[in-house]
């Protein structure tokens, strides 16, 4: 027997906003979340623009985690303030929220260079470094494992019924809702909860990927930089954020009263296979996904009503995206909304997924589509309906939302309006 | 289950050596890989040992260099794995099954950076004092590093590479950082197959633990205190672990060759104050284990002494006990993300040679403990 999912708590930590209703009125509004990076000094990088979560203090969320006190890892600390709003937002009972597996999805370790500088320094460093890192005082650890955040929430929360840490790069916030639509669907469960949470904007991560040269470096006007399906778009901009949802079985939730937000209706996988740097160019992967996603849910291309794409505002990505929708969706693909959210947040790598299934579940429960800001100058290759104009009254029953990983991985969620 | 699954490749690269048989004999035989570490000094260690694979070469597995130069270890390792477990099952991607048809589940490990790569940067990047320093980090660390280090540390890049050198496009999930992770690909893989998301499904894990950087790593973490406490423990290993798991029927369908059946997982958290006899219980007890015995077990200690004596409490508690019990992580060394491939891996064979019921206990570190039981088709 199939079981209905539905999403029942929304929790969120972005440049957009801390709570679920700013984060929608700045996304509506079509505010951009990027800025220059204060975190650090970047001044001598070439990338000095990203999205950072305003005014968040970890040290304002000791109360509610005392056993974080030592972490250092910012995207630990913005996972905890998301995933403890989409408990409180679900209004789960405690008990019954222990009886969920939970999911979470990471991408990069956090080196702490600060931490080591001192000891690279000393004259005999490349001989004697292991020994001096562990002698330092005070002491401080080389890795975080990436399951860390896993474990705090676990602990915290009495969550025993199954850890799962996914690092499939921009695909994990959408391949942890996927696996755990999947436990619910199947009766392995009747909660769970899922999210992703990270953190680039630290000297190694963002100075690794700007050698990459996938990101935008038009540092002198941040809130232009992320411009998907634009003819000028340069390239994306790291962001830092966490994203979790509440979900359970839909007769789980209406027998606690629950509010609903939307119905998850189908999840697809795929990969690209194609090359660790760049996306395969005819959308071929992509398309598998989506289409796969849209099988899940028993639906047909011409039921998707509206599309929330990877949309990052890299040359490559946009037109492979843009084929692989048109793939999939044929003609109808011109009759639907497609929006991307990161012109506004930036590109929040494994939490993206997670963050963008929050704004598709929001489109269908305030039937509002957000825009896709920047798009000055359309790009002929990318040729949709990009809702460039501002927010916009949706009335549609389904979006698929979109997630494209680095490497070649790829994750589709369906999520449908459940009608009170 | 709903859908019988069957494990129809093995693909092992391992301290022990490649062919998985000859690593079951070896094991068997009380072979161990277990020396002293060739490439960096282990004396500020408790540990003074790991197990290394020391005659591998990517090239064997992998045309192009521009490829292997992109990889880190971790991931050369898991594409020759991931090949000779394919060839083994007879399955190309595109043959009987399209390649969207395949699955690939996998874990990997912590971030693997040989220190030889990370301290040019560090240095670079400090002031006069020893401080970081912003300015010198973008004008000369940044120089110090390879443009391609991002793809060395994002842990699902192992994977992708995989998919991309077999041309592998189904569902797909990477799962990080300790043993237990690598039981949950393999779950992951079971539960695709059992939906009809795929065919056939190419599920393990790998990991290097045998460089400086892991060593220091595992000291912090404490995985070191049995060494302290006892003069022994756990030896960090290397290597790279992946089964090719297929639904009965199309295995049937197609002519292969099975090892064995899975007919049973159990997959439970360690709860914290909790002890670890506990857990492990409470695996054992969702396996719903028959009362005929078992024909062999692989056991999970790993040479940790407190963990190796939680095990045997927990078995001798549960009166669970086979006439063959092997060891692999002693001799082989701990292969963390891969090790739970390695112990199904070994379980298949064991079953494919005497029949029976075996029992593959994946405890490892982390909160997530499993257990898998294999059986003839």
């Amino acid at each position: 027997m199939k079981h209905r999912v539905v999403i029942t708590g929304l929790g969120l930590c972005t440049p957009l906003g801390r709570s679920v209703k700013e984060f929608w009125q700045n996304l509506l509004a079509g505010h951009s979340g990027i800025g220059r990076i204060s975190l650090f000094d970047t001044s001598s990088l070439p990338v000095r623009i990203g999205g950072e979560v305003k005014n968040f203090k970890p040290d304002e969320l000791l109360g509610e985690f005392p056993e974080a006190e030592r972490e250092k890892d910012r995207k630990i600390w913005l996972g905890l303030d998301a995933a403890a709003g989409a408990i409180a937002d679900s209004q789960l009972p405690r008990g019954v929220l222990q009886a969920a597996p939970l999911f979470v999805g990471v991408s990069l370790e956090t080196f702490v260079l600060e931490d080591v500088t001192p000891i690279a320094h000393a004259p005999d460093a490349a001989r004697d470094f292991a020994r001096q890192v562990l002698n330092q005082e005070p002491r401080h650890q080389l890795q975080t494992p990436l399951d860390r955040l896993t474990q705090i929430l676990g602990d915290h929360y009495g969550l025993n019924h199954g850890r799962y840490t996914n690092c499939s790069a921009c695909a994990a916030g959408a391949q942890v809702i996927g696996e755990a639509f999947r436990r619910l669907r199947d009766g392995t469960a009747a909660v769970a909860l899922a999210g992703a949470s990270d953190s680039t904007l630290n000297p190694l991560a963002l100075g690794g990927f700007s050698l990459l040269q996938i990101l935008s470096t038009e540092n002198d006007r941040p809130e232009r930089a992320c411009r998907p399906f634009d003819a000028t778009r340069q390239g994306t901009v790291l962001a830092e954020g966490a994203a979790f949802v509440v979900m359970e079985t839909l007769a789980h939730a209406h027998q606690r009263g629950a509010r609903i937000y939307a119905e998850v209706l189908g999840y697809g996988s795929s990969l690209d296979a194609y090359r660790v740097t760049d996306p395969e160019p005819s959308g071929r992967g992509a398309a598998l996904s989506m289409t796969k996603a849209i099988r899940d849910a028993g639906l047909q291309p011409e039921n998707i009503a509206g599309i929330n794409a990877h949309g990052t505002g890299t040359p490559k990505n946009d037109v492979a995206e843009t084929l692989a929708i048109k793939q999939t969706l044929g003609a109808h693909a011109r009759a639907i909304p497609v929006t991307a959210n990161k012109s506004m947040t930036g590109h929040m790598i494994a939490t993206s997924g997670a963050l963008e299934a929050i704004a598709s579940a929001m489109t269908l429960f305030t039937q509002k589509v957000s825009p896709t800001i920047n798009r000055a100058c359309p790009d002929p290759q990318c040729d949709l309906d990009y809702v460039v104009e501002g927010c916009r009254n949706f009335d549609g029953r389904t979006v698929l939302s979109n997630s494209f990983g680095f490497g070649g991985q790829n994750a589709s969620l369906v999520f449908g309006r459940l009608d009170s | 289950m709903r859908t019988s699954v069957v494990i129809t490749g093995i693909g092992m690269v391992t301290p022990l050596g490649k062919n998985p048989l000859e690593i079951l004999r070896g094991i068997e035989a009380g072979r161990s890989a277990a020396a002293r570490p060739a490439n960096f000094d282990a004396t500020p260690f408790a540990c003074p040992v790991c197990a290394e694979i020391r005659d591998f070469q990517p090239q064997r597995y992998l045309s192009g260099s521009k490829m292997i130069r992109l990889m880190n270890r971790d991931a050369q390792l898991a594409v020759a794995a991931a090949h000779l477990a394919l060839t083994d099952a007879g399955v190309k991607p595109g043959g009987v099954y399209p390649p969207e048809d395949i699955a690939l589940f996998g874990a990997t490990g912590l971030a693997g950076l040989p220190l030889a790569e990370v301290v040019p940067l560090i240095k670079a990047s400090a002031d006069e004092d020893g401080s970081f320093d912003p300015g010198r980090f973008g004008q000369m660390g940044l120089r110090a590093i390879s443009p391609i280090l991002s793809f060395k540390i994002l842990g699902n890049m192992p994977l992708c590479f995989v998919s991309i050198c077999e041309n592998i496009q189904g569902p797909n999930g990477i799962y990080t950082p300790w043993e237990g992770q690598g039981a949950q690909a393999v779950e992951s893989a079971i539960r695709a197959l059992e939906c009809g998301d795929a065919g056939c499904a190419l599920a393990g894990g790998c990991d290097v633990k045998t460089h400086e950087l892991a060593f220091i790593s595992l000291e912090q973490h404490g995985l070191f205190a049995s060494w302290r406490q006892n003069q022994t423990g756990m030896v960090p290993g290397e290597g790279a672990v992946f089964l090719v798991l297929e639904a009965a029927d199309r295995a049937v369908a197609r002519g292969a060759r099975a090892y064995a059946q899975v007919s049973g997982f159990s997959l439970r958290t360690h709860q914290p104050g909790a002890s670890w006899a506990d857990t492990f219980g409470e695996v054992f007890k969702g396996l719903n284990l028959p009362p005929e015995p078992l024909a062999a077990m692989v056991a999970a200690a790993n040479g940790d002494v407190p963990a190796g004596e939680d095990e045997q409490q927990t078995l001798s508690s549960r009166k669970i006990t086979a006439p063959t019990i092997i060891h692999p992580k002693k001799q082989a060394g701990d292969l963390f993300a891969a090790a739970a491939g390695l112990q199904i891996g070994l379980a298949a064979l064991l079953v494919a040679r005497g029949g029976g019921r075996v029992l593959a206990n994946c405890f490892g570190h982390g909160s997530e403990q499993a257990a898998f039981v294999l059986e003839k088709p």
